[in-house]
């Protein structure tokens, strides 16, 4: 279903990423050919004003993907008035297999094209450039996956047929027993609480430590435990917080938090989990290239900013999240 | 530090503004342009919008269910013995039979869509009066036969200012007379602008359907949530009769209304394209003076990422303006000259039109929309440029 202007929107924002992404790839070869840092000739100069445009070109492409993540789910939401039995936008992403892996790619793809960006900052901060083969080794990495989300967008789209029955949101998250189809079941609301307040806690602890004193275990255990969190999250939003927002214990969905009905309440939540995560995940990471030439100060000070910035939002994500859930709770009850 | 940065990016945006005013004829004339380009876009987005929503609305108080005898993959006149078939399954509410069809008026070259009903079969029948401007709907138990209730249109077409009796001609040409006993108020145009509803004997008469006969039967169902169990166990019990469901329909016009609105954003994007050709152009021209400019700030201690800092501000004020310039323009359009633009290719092509009061309603999605297909495609296309521009070098450009 390409005529639709959801779905042009999107191959139109999805083509222009891939058209600056492989600008950037082509300085990306040439840096990785040519470059020689200790060198004055033309050619060097030219790569070093390349620089500036490969990494503008993928902030770009940043911002870029994070809108069509946005627009992705706006548009599944769309597609679901017209996909015969979806109900909301859980049943148009599972109108076909395409629909589920190509939000995920988007997803991770925010998170790797952040992880560029920080690369690039630490990098530029020192003189000697010292990141810049890994960089551009990335840079082509990247690559591949922006084909792969840009491939499973236009089979997701194609593969849209009106009339395709799907199962709704009630069905996939529901609490039917035995149901084949249900995508999250069998976890008790107690004990899911449970974790995720525990996560907090842990995340919370940990954090701490680390800004008493950076220790390289300790930062490792963070990074994942931001991982196990982020995972842990969608799957309390989808199953327990999102029926609390919706007052209604059987829609338990993940996406339609972000309509304006619930007053775009699922923007609040995803966009301080997901930078919480980035920053979260990203301090331990940037500590890998502590060790190179002139890096150790950059990214000392970069990694107490991350945990510290990491820390505030996710104590900001633990409060809404917690909100309708202790407002049920206390007033016992909508109205 | 994060201080220090806020000051550096509003002084930068500072500088992004004069620099934008001391090229007030070029930044004015891509603005105007690409205002022209959203509101487009934005006009084309917010009809169709409005137009679903309205269907949306008005098909509330449909039938649930409507049931139509097709032959040779055609509709004809389905029986009335059949409804009585239905008596069996559980959940239907009640099935009332309805004669509809079109009426060509050869004198004003327009059809009028003619509706037999038993109002007081319908299940909503008596709050049918709400809809009317002047006179009354029948009450249950009136067998009045030879009234009309019309459309404003009509009124307009058959001249009826001062008087309350027309005819209308039967097959064989003879006529058949009617006398108004209402009027529909304006607040219904997109249902009732062209609409003649009348007595399901006198439709009869006036199309010479045979006795026992209608054109299609209307299936209220009780809860909403069984239509679709309904409708498969009346498919089963009457094949070869197509059954409509409510649901069904709804997606039709959303499907619909997508694909003109996917329609016409393809012809539009031959604009955008032109459009996005001409910001890269004039992104990319760099005069001697913005040379001389450049490299100026590159002596005094600027860095290449703050000159693309500079033309990111000008790009995004540049397009801000214009979507709020363009969005406007779109929503007057639509709001006060109800898309007169574009209703051609959203709407049919009948001659008696209803005069639409279109509301589009636009959520945060939307606008998010309207920016994708406009803003991104030319912050892409003006960053490579900008880049050219910064890392123009200071020598070369001061020297010649």
């Amino acid at each position: 279903m390409f005529l639709n202007p959801w779905s042009l929107a999107l191959t139109l924002c999805s083509l222009v990423v891939l058209v600056l992404g492989t600008v950037a790839a082509k300085t990306a070869v040439r840096v990785l050919r040519f470059w020689e840092p200790g060198s004055d000739s033309n050619q060097q100069i030219r790569l070093e004003n390349e620089i500036w445009l490969s990494s503008t070109l993928v902030a770009y492409g940043l911002g870029f993907q994070i809108i069509t993540l946005i627009l992705f789910v706006l548009a599944a939401d769309e597609f679901c008035q017209v996909i015969v039995g979806a109900m909301c936008a859980t049943g148009a992403l599972l109108a076909n297999p395409y629909g589920m892996p190509a939000l995920l790619v988007k997803l991770f793809g925010v998170f790797f094209y952040g992880f560029w960006i920080l690369l690039h900052q630490l990098d530029i901060r020192s003189e000697h450039y010292p990141l810049v083969r890994i960089k551009y080794l990335a840079l082509l990495l990247l690559l591949p996956l922006l084909v792969l989300d840009v491939t499973l967008q236009t089979l997701y789209i194609a593969g849209i047929k009106p009339d395709i029955i799907t199962s709704c949101c009630a069905v996939v998250f529901g609490e039917s027993t035995g149901g084949s189809t249900n995508l999250i079941v069998g976890y008790s609301q107690q004990g899911l609480l449970l974790a995720f307040a525990g996560s907090i806690v842990g995340l919370v602890i940990v954090g701490w430590g680390l800004l008493r004193r950076w220790q390289a275990w300790l930062a490792g255990l963070y990074a994942a435990g931001w991982l196990w969190f982020f995972v842990l999250s969608l799957v309390v939003i989808t199953t327990v917080v999102s029926s609390y927002v919706y007052a209604m214990p059987y829609h338990k969905c993940p996406f339609c938090i972000l309509k304006p009905e619930y007053y775009y309440f699922g923007f609040a939540l995803y966009g301080t989990l997901v930078p919480a995560t980035f920053f979260g995940i990203s301090a331990p990471i940037a500590g890998l290239v502590r060790g190179r030439a002139g890096l150790g100060g950059v990214v000392a000070r970069y990694q107490r900013l991350a945990v510290q910035l990491s820390l505030i939002l996710l104590v900001i994500f633990s409060g809404l999240s917690f909100y309708h859930y202790l407002k049920y709770l206390i007033s016992g009850g909508e109205g | 530090m994060a201080r220090h940065n806020l000051e550096k990016q509003l002084n930068i945006l500072e500088y992004a503004l004069s620099s934008l005013w001391r090229h007030r004829l070029k930044s004015l004339s891509v603005l105007l342009v690409f205002g022209a380009v959203i509101f487009l876009l934005a006009s084309f987005q917010m009809v169709t919008q409005a137009l679903s929503d309205k269907a949306k609305q008005v098909l509330v108080h449909t039938p649930e269910i409507t049931l139509q005898k097709m032959s040779a993959g055609r509709q004809e006149a389905i029986p009335l013995a059949y409804g009585d078939k239905l008596a069996g399954i559980f959940g239907i509410r009640r099935v009332v039979p309805r004669i509809w069809g079109y009426y060509f008026d050869e004198v004003r070259l327009a059809n009028y869509t003619v509706m037999g009903l038993e109002v007081a079969e319908m299940p909503e029948g008596a709050r049918l009066d709400t809809t009317l401007a002047k006179g009354t709907m029948p009450r249950p138990g009136d067998d009045a036969q030879g009234w009309a209730v019309i459309g404003y249109s009509i009124t307009n077409a058959l001249d009826l200012a001062g008087r309350d009796t027309f005819s209308l001609f039967r097959p064989d040409l003879s006529l058949k007379p009617f006398v108004v006993r209402g009027e529909f108020s304006r607040d219904t145009d997109i249902l009732t602008n062209d609409l003649i509803v009348m007595n399901l004997a006198d439709a009869r008469d006036l199309f010479a359907i045979p006795a026992g006969l209608v054109t299609d039967l209307c299936v209220y169902v009780a809860n909403p949530t069984e239509i679709e169990t309904i409708a498969k166990k009346i498919s089963e019990t009457l094949p070869g009769v197509r059954v409509l469901t409510r649901p069904q329909i709804q997606k039709t016009y959303q499907v619909v209304f997508g694909w003109r609105s996917g329609f016409g954003s393809i012809c539009l994007l031959s604009a955008l394209a032109a459009f996005v050709i001409l910001a890269w152009d004039k992104a990319s021209g760099l005069s001697p003076e913005e040379r001389r400019e450049i490299a100026i700030l590159k002596i005094l201690g600027w860095e290449t990422s703050d000159i693309l800092a500079v033309r990111f501000w000008e790009s995004v004020i540049v397009s801000g303006l214009a979507c709020l310039v363009g969005m406007t323009a779109a929503y007057i359009h639509v709001v006060y000259y109800a898309a007169s633009l574009f209703r051609p290719v959203l709407m049919g092509w009948s001659v008696l039109r209803p005069n639409l009061h279109l509301l589009p309603r636009l959520a945060a999605g939307d606008i998010l929309l309207i920016l994708a297909f406009t803003v991104l495609p030319y912050l892409a296309a003006t960053v490579i440029p900008a880049w050219r521009s910064a890392t123009v070098p200071a020598d070369s450009a001061l020297g010649g």
